[in-house]
């Protein structure tokens, strides 16, 4: 019978098309380029010989890095989440952190991606692939971690100076924050609620908890190993925080996250809602880890411990 | 207007409507292009052009083409094999399988990669094909299969699977967009390499299942029929079951689930071009391609934000099901 030979010939064909090389890859780095730095996808980058003129940025705090560090005039492109510093309103937009477009990424023709880890690794491979020069970094878990960042983005967009003026800024006040704090006798327990899809709240491994310990005090969820995790509202009335941040985009989320936190089932017992220590977190900086982080950290430290601020936060 | 003179009909205008959307997707974009331009790109090529059109907006086309024909021709199979209009990839439990085992390896960091498939890709591919040859075995009795037995069992495997999939979706809550993506579907990061190493698969079931089609034709006549009529009726339904399998498989691994498809494009076609398996595989594969297509080009030009193409295939092929269902009657 000649099926069987024929179907095992169509067979093998398929195999071995399917295995043939056929992606159309670009060529990256066209001149020669004097160093090659590694992006923290550990992918090699070839470093720029000068300032990047046409930037793409792929996420909120990178824009906001990228304006703090004088490059806002070189912005091309930004996600549709980027609306700080306002400047950023009159810049193509590209979509969203997972949804980008890719069309639109390419045809701005950028010189420098930068990209972060909350894009999929695949979409940053893809563009890769598009020819495109990304450059990855990543958040990291602590208020610190913004220092190397600075320091990445400084490096690859050849503004090491005005980087690492920057940083010394942030140093400063956090430098400021820690000597204000210095042996404080005790530190409040703190609830974060990210007030949604029900009682969301950052755990250990989030730059929140980082911050709250920074700012003076103790997050009750700090052991859960998780960035953001969900919680337990008995568990919230064991803890019994002493000081509850509600992040919210704005004043009315606000007094909804609150009102939703009061009307919950025996809360009235708990410390932070006896003494009214609920307190407005600005979504808008805190979800960021860009610089306004340290603003943020002013602001959550003056409200924990406002006696070592001169009074009233 | 004869049987005939009307299947010549769909062919042209299927055929007519694919190229049409072709063109539509190689042209309309978030990136205003003109077809002077892609003229002017076809006679002088230029760098950004070139990722537009052929990179990006061609290879989406051709991906979704592919991916569609798959599923169409996934669904027509198996509408067949069960004897059962309500049969597609999905009650055999290998779409969601598929996206398990894509979840698990994105969970656990699996990144090898081979024949052009991502490591989630490659995994969704293994369970998909693992799990029709299970709940093939689980059906399989004394001396033969009951029909009833293996859609039941690949209903419940297809359920456990969806359940863990779940599962390990809200155990880790930063995978959300890899989520989304197994399960809705998207074409955005389509690239040449995916389509390349599903054609061959798909050029092979099709081929494959056009000549087994006659086969096909006679066990609609029912299995005691057909085998006394000379089709060797156990190796037929073998080979068709593992060719949707691995049609909806592929899919699955390029694209995530995208619902609708399978089930849907075959009935149009029967009702249109009538029930011969040989033309309805083929017009099937034409036709799911080129409704896919459509389906992608709105799903990435309707909003801002890229839709999930799961949306646009039920938004869009429902209301056409039931008209032709209804004009049918």
């Amino acid at each position: 019978m000649r099926k069987p030979a024929i179907l095992t010939g169509i067979i093998l064909t398929a195999v071995i098309l399917s295995g043939l090389p056929t992606s159309r890859e670009a060529p990256i780095g066209t001149e020669a380029v004097p160093q090659t730095v590694v992006d923290d996808f550990g992918r090699p980058f070839p470093l720029p010989a000068r300032t990047p003129e046409r930037i793409v940025s792929m996420a909120p705090n990178i824009t906001e890095i990228l304006f703090a560090l004088g490059l806002g005039d070189r912005v091309v492109g930004v996600t549709r989440f980027c609306d700080y510093p306002p400047a950023t309103g009159a810049i193509r937009r590209i979509g969203g952190l997972v949804d980008p477009s890719l069309e639109v990424v390419r045809s701005l023709d950028p010189d420098l991606v930068v990209a972060f880890r909350g894009n999929p690794r695949r979409l940053v491979e893809r563009m890769g692939k598009l020819g495109l020069p990304v450059f990855v970094c990543d958040t990291g878990e602590g208020l610190e971690a913004l220092f190397p960042l600075i320091e990445r983005i400084g490096r690859i967009t050849r503004t090491e100076g005005r980087a690492a003026g920057l940083a010394a800024d942030l140093r400063r006040r956090l430098d400021a924050v820690d000597a204000a704090l210095k042996d404080i006798p005790a530190r409040p327990k703190v609830f974060v609620l990210l007030h949604g899809q029900g009682l969301w709240t950052c755990g250990g491994e989030s730059y929140a908890d980082d911050l709250i310990a920074r700012a003076g005090g103790t997050n009750v969820a700090s052991f859960l190993p998780k960035k953001w995790a969900l919680y337990k509202r008995e568990r919230i009335i064991e803890d019994d925080p002493d000081v509850v941040f509600i992040l919210a985009r704005s004043p009315g989320d606000f007094a909804a996250g609150r009102d939703w936190l009061l009307r919950s089932a025996g809360m009235g017992g708990v410390a932070a809602v006896t003494s009214g220590r609920i307190h407005d977190l600005d979504e808008n900086a805190a979800s960021r880890f860009g610089p306004r982080l340290v603003d943020v950290l002013d602001h959550v430290a003056r409200l924990l411990h406002p006696e070592r601020f001169g009074g009233k936060g | 207007m004869s049987r005939r003179s009307g299947r010549h009909l769909f062919w042209i205008v299927c055929a007519g409507l694919c190229v049409a959307g072709f063109l539509a997707s190689v042209l309309v974009g978030p990136v205003k292009t003109t077809p002077g331009d892609l003229w002017r790109f076809i006679q002088q090529p230029d760098r950004v052009q070139d990722a537009i059109f052929i990179d990006l907006r061609l290879a989406r086309a051709v991906l979704a083409f592919l991916v569609g024909a798959a599923l169409a021709l996934s669904g027509a199979i198996l509408q067949g094999y069960f004897r059962n209009p309500m049969a597609d990839p999905f009650v055999v439990g290998v779409s969601s399988a598929a996206s398990l085992g894509a979840v698990v390896a994105s969970a656990v960091g699996f990144e090898v990669a081979a024949f052009g498939f991502s490591g989630p890709g490659l995994l969704a591919f293994l369970s998909g094909l693992g799990i029709v040859s299970l709940v093939y075995a689980l059906s399989v009795r004394r001396g033969g299969f009951k029909v009833e037995t293996l859609l039941l069992t690949g209903i419940a495997a297809g359920a456990l699977a969806s359940a863990l999939t779940s599962f390990l979706l809200f155990m880790r809550s930063d995978s959300y967009d890899q989520a989304v993506f197994w399960l809705l579907g998207s074409f955005q990061l389509a690239e040449w390499g995916q389509a390349a190493s599903i054609a061959p698969w798909i050029v092979l079931c099709l081929l494959a299942s056009l000549w087994l089609a006659r086969d096909m034709d006679l066990l609609a006549l029912g299995d005691e029929t057909a085998r006394s009529l000379g089709s060797p009726v156990g190796r037929v339904r073998k080979a068709f079951l593992a060719m949707s399998a691995l049609l909806a498989a592929l899919s699955v691994a390029v694209s995530g689930i995208i619902g609708f498809v399978g089930l849907v494009v075959p009935h149009w076609v029967r009702i249109l071009i009538g029930p011969g398996h040989r033309s309805l595989f083929a017009a099937s594969a034409l036709a799911g391609g080129t409704f896919l297509v459509y389906c992608d080009l709105i799903a990435r030009n309707i909003l801002s934000a890229e839709l999930p193409i799961g949306v646009i295939t039920a938004a869009v092929g429902a209301p056409f099901f039931l008209y032709l269902l209804h004009k049918k009657r």
